[in-house]
């Protein structure tokens, strides 16, 4: 799929912008804090109703929409995407509440999502654009906390399948409230009399679809195991395999069934039950689960060079792009913001041939085209950003 | 943007205190409330006295029915008096309101049960904090044959309805729960994937 056309209004520090990148690659180049950034930011927003770079909407938000005299303020996203299935119309408004609207509902902002001009969930938007980011952040995949290489796995999959969003989102309210129940327990503000009987609801709901989440995230993993090896191997001319190992919470014997997983998660909730009611607090399941990346069984994570982390880093993404358009029949949009220079020769020239693929569209940042050759420079669009405008050339 | 708090300290006091009031009520903030006051301020003298004493009555003379926790203006509410009625079933609701939407339907003429809340231990609402030992002891008095759950179709009312399940079981007596599919006058093709696969794994015989 392409971006025809991005717009943009009042969103971050762009008060108006329309985009039109190619369907190949757009080099957009500017100095620090042009708003290269906030340009693959909108994007990825659309993909996911998540900002890459705050969970605050209200940053979003341009400073100038604040000032006007327009009540309420907002942010407005927009793009039109040709997908191989057919052209969409998809559509963010970010409105601040007012002060008063805040205190009351807890919440500093609101959004409005279209489809195709029609007014839907956030949940119904996401996976309809499928974009992967890759920003110098990224690293803290490989060498950061077990959250981000979660957030890593659910952000692929919530964008391949709709299924996986609504119910890993079901998941984790069911996790919060299993936490309530055993918060109360641990803290004696209820009697322990009927603990089994009121759980069994909550635990039935929770195996149930942390089961589906932990079996697409395992089939998930072995098809970027796949898809990654000749990519790392490419990208650093290791001889010896890059290896993503799965590390589950409890044991379930290589038996990757969603049926035979809910029955593990089952019988480890049992085990566990005086353990968690002493914590007060979930310990099993897929909210603890975490990757490891190996080559020729060193963890790359705790051991591996920042050189080999950064490739690793890299291979994910562009495994994640071939699984993306393996499984959708559909390339997704490649965002790779400021990470070209930071790359060594070597992987610089392997990334670049791998993204001028004819059905790919990407958008690279940078601050430098000393980092690109000639070559380069002559296949691609160029777009200079200038203080949150944007112009050709 | 003028904000209203602000310009309360310009209002005077009866008026500041009336939109305070006001903005308490749910679905009501301070731009509505402030609407209303100043409507009330404008109404009429009798208009005004008529709201004010109905919100008085309505605390003054409604209680909970003592035996099914509905509105009610003596012990009993109008449905639990009335002998008529099939005294045999209970339709377990959530909410006063529910009973209301359960005798539009004008096919049930039984009695009703009203939990007035969910288990959301989110909120750390419990079973404790609903009418379900009241429902309990009203098995032992009345001659219940069925118990319809009518909790609402969401995971707390699930929730709720699951737990009443086990607690109804060692009674012996029929347990049921409101079935879920799709509404009269709709199109399949709009029905939203979970209503449609409930309405699949609920079907049932025709002939």
């Amino acid at each position: 799929m392409h971006i025809l056309n991005l717009s943009l209004r009042h969103f971050r520090n762009y008060e108006q912008l329309e985009f039109t990148p190619g369907p190949g690659v757009s080099l957009i180049y500017g100095n620090n804090a042009s708003g290269k950034t906030s340009l693959l930011e909108a994007l990825f927003y659309l993909a996911t109703t998540r900002s890459p770079r705050t969970t605050n909407d209200r940053e979003l938000v341009n400073w100038h929409a604040r000032e006007e005299a327009v009540a309420p303020p907002f942010a407005r996203i927009a793009a039109d995407v040709q997908q191989v299935s057919g052209y969409i119309k998809i559509e963010v408004l970010i409105q601040l509440r007012s002060q008063e609207q805040h205190e009351n509902s807890g919440g500093g902002s609101q959004k409005l999502v279209r489809l195709n001009q029609r007014v839907v969930r956030a949940l119904d938007l996401i996976g309809q654009l499928r974009v992967v980011l890759f920003t110098p952040d990224d690293l803290t995949l490989v060498d950061g906390a077990p959250s981000n290489r979660r957030r890593y796995l659910d952000m692929t999959l919530s964008q391949l399948d709709p299924h996986y969003v609504r119910t890993l989102s079901r998941y984790n309210k069911l996790v919060q409230t299993r936490n309530a129940m055993l918060r109360a327990w641990r803290e004696r503000r209820r009697t322990l009399r009927s603990v089994d009987e009121e759980l069994a609801y909550w635990d039935d709901e929770m195996i149930t679809a942390g089961g589906y989440v932990l079996a697409e995230r395992l089939q998930a993993v072995a098809d970027v195991n796949t898809l990654i090896k000749p990519i790392f191997q490419a990208n650093t001319g290791e001889a010896q395999e890059l290896h993503i190992a799965y590390r589950p919470s409890f044991d379930f014997a290589g038996m990757t069934e969603a049926h035979h997983l809910v029955e593990q998660f089952r019988q480890t909730l049992q085990q566990r039950r005086s353990e968690e009611l002493k914590r007060g607090q979930t310990l099993v399941g897929p909210q603890r689960d975490d990757l490891l990346f190996t080559v020729g069984n060193v963890d790359l994570g705790r051991y591996g060079s920042r050189g080999q982390q950064r490739s690793v880093a890299l291979a994910l993404k562009l495994a994640e792009v071939e699984l993306m358009r393996m499984r959708s029949g559909d390339a997704p949009i490649l965002l790779l913001d400021d990470v070209l220079s930071e790359l060594d020769l070597q992987r610089r020239k392997y990334t670049l041939e791998a993204i001028r693929h004819p059905h790919q569209q990407t958008i690279v940042s940078s601050t430098d085209l000393g980092t690109f050759d000639g070559d380069f420079l002559s296949a691609v669009d160029r777009w200079r950003v200038e203080q949150g405008r944007v112009y050709r050339g | 943007m003028a904000s209203v708090r602000p310009l309360q300290q310009l209002l005077i006091e009866p008026v500041a205190t009336l939109i305070e009031e006001l903005s308490r009520l749910p679905g009501i903030g301070p731009k509505t409330a402030s609407r209303l006051t100043f409507h009330l301020l404008r109404s009429s003298e009798t208009q005004s006295q008529a709201l004010a004493q109905a919100i008085i009555n309505v605390k003054d003379q409604v209680t909970w029915c003592t035996r099914c926790f509905n509105i009610a203006m003596s012990d009993l509410c109008p449905i639990c008096a009335d002998s008529t009625r099939d005294q045999s079933r209970i339709v377990v609701v959530e909410e006063p309101l529910d009973v209301l939407a359960v005798e539009r339907t004008e096919v049930y003429r039984g009695l009703y049960h009203v939990l007035h809340g969910h288990i959301a231990p989110l909120e750390g609402i419990y079973r404790e904090h609903l009418r379900i030992a009241e429902l309990l002891q009203r098995l032992q008095t009345e001659p219940v044959e069925e118990v319809i759950l009518a909790t609402n179709p969401n995971t707390e009312g699930e929730a709720t309805a699951y737990l009443l399940l086990k607690d109804l079981a060692p009674w012996g007596i029929r347990v049921t729960r409101l079935a879920r599919g799709l509404p009269t006058g709709g199109d399949l093709e709009w029905a939203d994937a979970e209503t449609l696969g409930s309405a699949l794994q609920g079907r049932r015989e025709i002939a």
